[in-house]
């Protein structure tokens, strides 16, 4: 998985910023999510019972929004020389409802030289946002990028 | 969520501080990833290698599949995760967690719980802490 289009740790830079395509989430979406992970918790698939929430209708799993915002930004950024993806910090800040389109910024905001020569870890914060602008999930990636190889 | 009462369901009350649990297993396939990948967008850095949050959402299903009646979870508030290493596609994961903190609020309480994916050698793939926002039992 070597290239020319692959970016290495030194060609990143601190305030980087990336904006993803939007993404409408589902129902179709949801279920198939529950069908995947075995989360068939009453909030994501109990219609009946979800009238009568404070949510007033099923949500989607946080999890699901986490996924998708994964692969939204990855549409939208330069890819990296990633080796590894090695820690995340999350917050799921109000519920995705069926319909709502989502999106996702990014912005580097950390990168520190692991104590291997050829690498080091890039720390990207990343914003989900809803069609009103409403935070809906945010938090921090750590990945470790390639640096560039010595001739 | 209202005071519609559900039967057999683990409520804030009933979290005891130091319980561990341990999940069934399942197995990681192709068909996981292909599946997670059509659904979501989001693909794995290499063939052959699962993507990290897959994992991650197969090891929080496994976690309703406990014997325990499930937990009454309001809201998930957040996540602290490290990726140790990664999984093949063909590994068997378990999650393994301990309830790390408890702490009443208004509406209902807070949980903190420390989970390990662990694969079948035993070796941790993933661990952290998961936060959430559970039901006190409606009175």
């Amino acid at each position: 998985m070597t290239g020319p289009a692959r970016r290495y740790f030194e060609e990143i830079e601190i305030g980087e910023e990336y904006v993803s395509p939007g993404r409408t989430v589902t129902e179709a979406d949801i279920v198939l999510f529950a069908g995947l992970s075995g989360d068939y918790n009453v909030i994501h698939t109990d219609a009946e019972f979800m009238k009568t929430s404070i949510f007033g209708e099923r949500i989607a799993h946080g999890l699901l929004g986490l996924a998708i915002q994964s692969g939204l930004l990855t549409r939208a950024m330069p890819p990296y020389a990633t080796i590894a993806f090695t820690g995340l910090k999350w917050k799921f800040r109000t519920p995705i409802k069926i319909g709502d389109t989502i999106h996702v910024r990014g912005k580097v905001i950390g990168k520190v030289e692991s104590p291997e020569p050829d690498r080091g870890v890039i720390t990207l914060a990343r914003t989900v946002l809803n069609q009103r602008g409403e935070v809906v999930q945010e938090g921090e990636t750590d990945l470790v990028v390639e640096r560039r190889p010595t001739a | 969520m209202t005071g519609a009462a559900m039967p057999a369901h683990t409520y804030f009350e009933d979290v005891e501080v130091g319980a561990e649990h341990e999940t069934p297993a399942m197995t990681v396939t192709e068909a996981h990833v292909a599946l997670y990948r059509g659904v979501t967008g989001d693909a794995p850095a290499e063939s052959g290698i699962a993507p990290e949050i897959l994992v991650l959402c197969l090891a929080t299903g496994l976690g309703w599949r406990l014997e325990r009646p499930p937990l009454v979870v309001l809201a998930f508030m957040g996540i602290e995760w490290k990726i140790v290493r990664p999984l093949r596609v063909g590994a068997t994961i378990r999650a393994v967690s301990r309830t790390a903190v408890k702490r009443g609020m208004r509406e209902g309480g807070v949980v903190m719980e420390d989970h390990s994916i662990v694969d079948q050698h035993g070796d941790v793939l993933q661990q952290g802490r998961f936060s959430f926002l559970v039901a006190r039992r409606p009175a």
